[in-house]
């Protein structure tokens, strides 16, 4: 019965609009009350949820992305892959991948990816004739590159959700082949409707130039090393190297572009507050759900559930994927891992998947999520961007949704994809 | 009753922008915080024992500051399809229950973190000369202003129909907001 009350009252909440931060508390605290214990453990709960050293890296990250984004980081990351890429066909929806890559690789963030790149190509996509759509459509499933490639704070709070148990580090080594795999399927999958719908290619620039453009991206690339490599090395915690990246991008957008001023600064750091707070709150109160749920053993239900319905992984893990897939619909990332983490995590290694392998096939997961209404982070920032609807956008999103798919499949069957480089470090 | 309506909201813009300041600088702090910490580690060979606590302080403020402020500008994300379908009597209806309930776990945060300070008060935070206690202080005034905020807009929803949130399916709530 309490476990009805749990859910009952956040799907209610959630189909008249509370924001979803709101949803999961308030159900807390309805079953808390419903079952007469002190309501004092959801605060309790929401506080020390949100309350980690380790959960700093989240303001850390998105507050570096807002910096790059406005301080001229993200504008070179694009004048190179223009360079690299901008003479195949369809050539600025393959420059938009490959610079969703890049940013990605120093953001981590989907939504500063989607805003920080979309901003820039949508405009210039739509001056080369480009549809509205495909443009929309190529930087909000680029922008799910940025969840894989590391840095990624959700892999922070994946590894947080976990009990702290599974190392950044590793989670880190074990988006990069995945993330690039996600971006080669989007490259061909944009060059195949652009073929289909005409877009045309930009002229090669010529060697020079293209060594120009590396030589003035090369600040912002570095960053990736000194992140990866600090992590990975052990010489920094995850949220000491996101700290690093904030002071990082500061200094390079004030004294090596000098593109930032007190009026960037003051943005980046107020839109930082407003995303970071939403965000982190919706962890804390996911935090108290996901703490109730615990208590009304859930997790173990689960787990019967499943040996119940079958005791083949392949199937499980299909299960899995169809169940997140349905849940990141209407969750948010942040809450989607904090809440599915502990129900999923012990179904999985009973049926000896390895945790870190399952780290990526959540956040990708959760990632596609991210672009299917009826909420949908990314698509709706993309959709604002290019000033579009979000049912045009809907209507020729399929080839894009489905080559994220095909990638989710690949990365839940061959563990190799995920596994294979984090084992090459240890 | 239109222009007290106003005024009481021209007051709270204000205390939502001070808020929003305030959180601001609190990430500002956090950073050089941090920075410190990793500078003490290499540079200086000796880490601070305070920059973690502190740090972890700040971020408290400015998340339930921002918290705050994200419920007056309508700013959390939700899932928005039936109140764009449903009749206008309707969505009225869902718009003040959804403030009700944002009111009362306001008021309950605010509440529960009053008592919390309260019985924390007398121990020593590890690292910081202050008490324990402060841990739960931006619980009880994040709540405080996340039951303000949504009173406020629960009264001009009543008084003056206004949907706050205006209700976007083409432009969504998690628009970055700029000032």
């Amino acid at each position: 019965m309490e476990i009805w009350v749990l859910f009952g009252v956040f799907t209610l909440l959630l189909i008249i609009g509370t924001p979803v931060a709101f949803c999961l508390g308030i159900a807390s605290l309805a079953t808390v009350l419903y079952m007469q214990l002190p309501p004092v453990v959801v605060f309790q709960q929401l506080n020390s949820g949100m309350n980690a050293f380790a959960m700093m890296a989240i303001p850390f990250f998105i507050y570096a992305g807002d910096l790059m984004m406005r301080g001229g980081i993200a504008d070179r990351l694009i004048r190179l892959a223009a360079g690299l890429v901008g003479h195949l066909r369809g050539g600025l929806g393959q420059v938009n991948v490959v610079a969703s890559t890049l940013f990605g690789g120093i953001s981590g963030s989907a939504i500063a990816d989607a805003s920080a790149i979309g901003g820039i190509m949508i405009p210039q996509m739509e001056k080369r004739g480009y549809a509205k759509d495909y443009s929309v459509n190529v930087t909000v499933n680029a922008a799910i590159i940025a969840l894989l490639i590391p840095p990624s704070h959700n892999m922070i709070i994946y590894s947080i959700a976990a009990g702290g148990t599974i190392s950044v580090a590793d989670l880190f080594t074990a988006g990069v082949v995945p993330g690039l795999l996600l971006a080669a399927a989007l490259m061909i999958t944009a060059y195949i409707v652009a073929i289909r719908r005409g877009y045309p290619a930009d002229p090669f620039p010529g060697f020079r130039m293209l060594a120009y453009f590396l030589v003035s991206a090369v600040p912002g690339i570095l960053l990736i090393f000194i992140i990866f490599g600090g992590v990975r090395s052990g010489v920094f915690t995850a949220t000491e190297s996101s700290c690093i990246a904030v002071v990082y991008a500061l200094l390079v957008t004030l004294f090596v572009y000098r593109e930032m001023n007190w009026e960037s600064f003051v943005e980046a750091t107020l839109g930082a507050v407003r995303t970071t707070a939403m965000v982190l709150l919706v962890i804390g109160t996911a935090s108290a759900f996901g703490w109730l749920m615990a208590f009304l053993q859930v997790p173990q239900a689960t787990i019967e559930l499943m040996r119940a319905v079958s005791d083949n992984p392949i199937v499980v893990l299909l299960l899995i994927n169809v169940i997140l897939l349905v849940l990141g619909t209407f969750m948010d990332m942040a809450p989607m891992i904090i809440i599915c983490t502990p129900i999923f995590l012990p179904v999985i290694k009973a049926f000896g998947i390895d945790p870190v392998h399952f780290g990526v096939i959540l956040i990708l997961n959760a990632g596609i999520g991210l672009n299917t209404p009826p909420v949908g982070s990314v698509l709706f920032v993309g959709c604002a961007v290019g000033k579009i609807t979000i049912g045009e956008a809907m209507k020729t999103i399929w080839p894009f949704l489905g080559a994220s798919i095909a990638v989710l499949l690949l990365v839940t069957y061959i563990p190799g994809l995920s596994l294979w480089l984090p084992a090459l470090f240890r | 009753m239109r222009a007290d309506l106003a005024a009481l909201s021209r007051i709270l813009a204000v205390v939502n922008r001070t808020a929003l300041w305030i959180a601001g600088i609190g990430l500002v702090l956090m950073t050089i915080f941090v920075a410190w910490q990793v500078f003490g580690r290499y540079v200086l060979n000796q880490s601070p024992s305070w920059t973690e606590p502190a740090s972890l302080l700040l971020m408290s403020w400015f998340i339930l500051l921002g918290s705050a402020v994200g419920v007056r500008d309508g700013n959390h994300l939700g899932f928005e399809i039936a109140l764009h379908y449903a009749p206008h009597g309707l969505r009225q209806i869902m718009l003040a229950v959804t403030e009700v309930l944002v009111m009362i776990f306001g008021g309950a945060m605010a509440w529960y973190g009053t008592e919390l300070a309260v019985e924390t008060w007398s121990a020593a935070m590890p690292g910081l000369p202050i008490p324990q206690g402060f841990d739960y202080v931006p619980l009880a005034v994040g709540g405080v202003l996340i039951a303000l905020f949504a009173l406020e807009k629960l009264v001009r929803l009543l008084l003056a129909g206004e949907e706050v949130p205006l209700v976007r399916v083409d432009e969504p709530h998690l628009v970055p907001v700029k000032d």
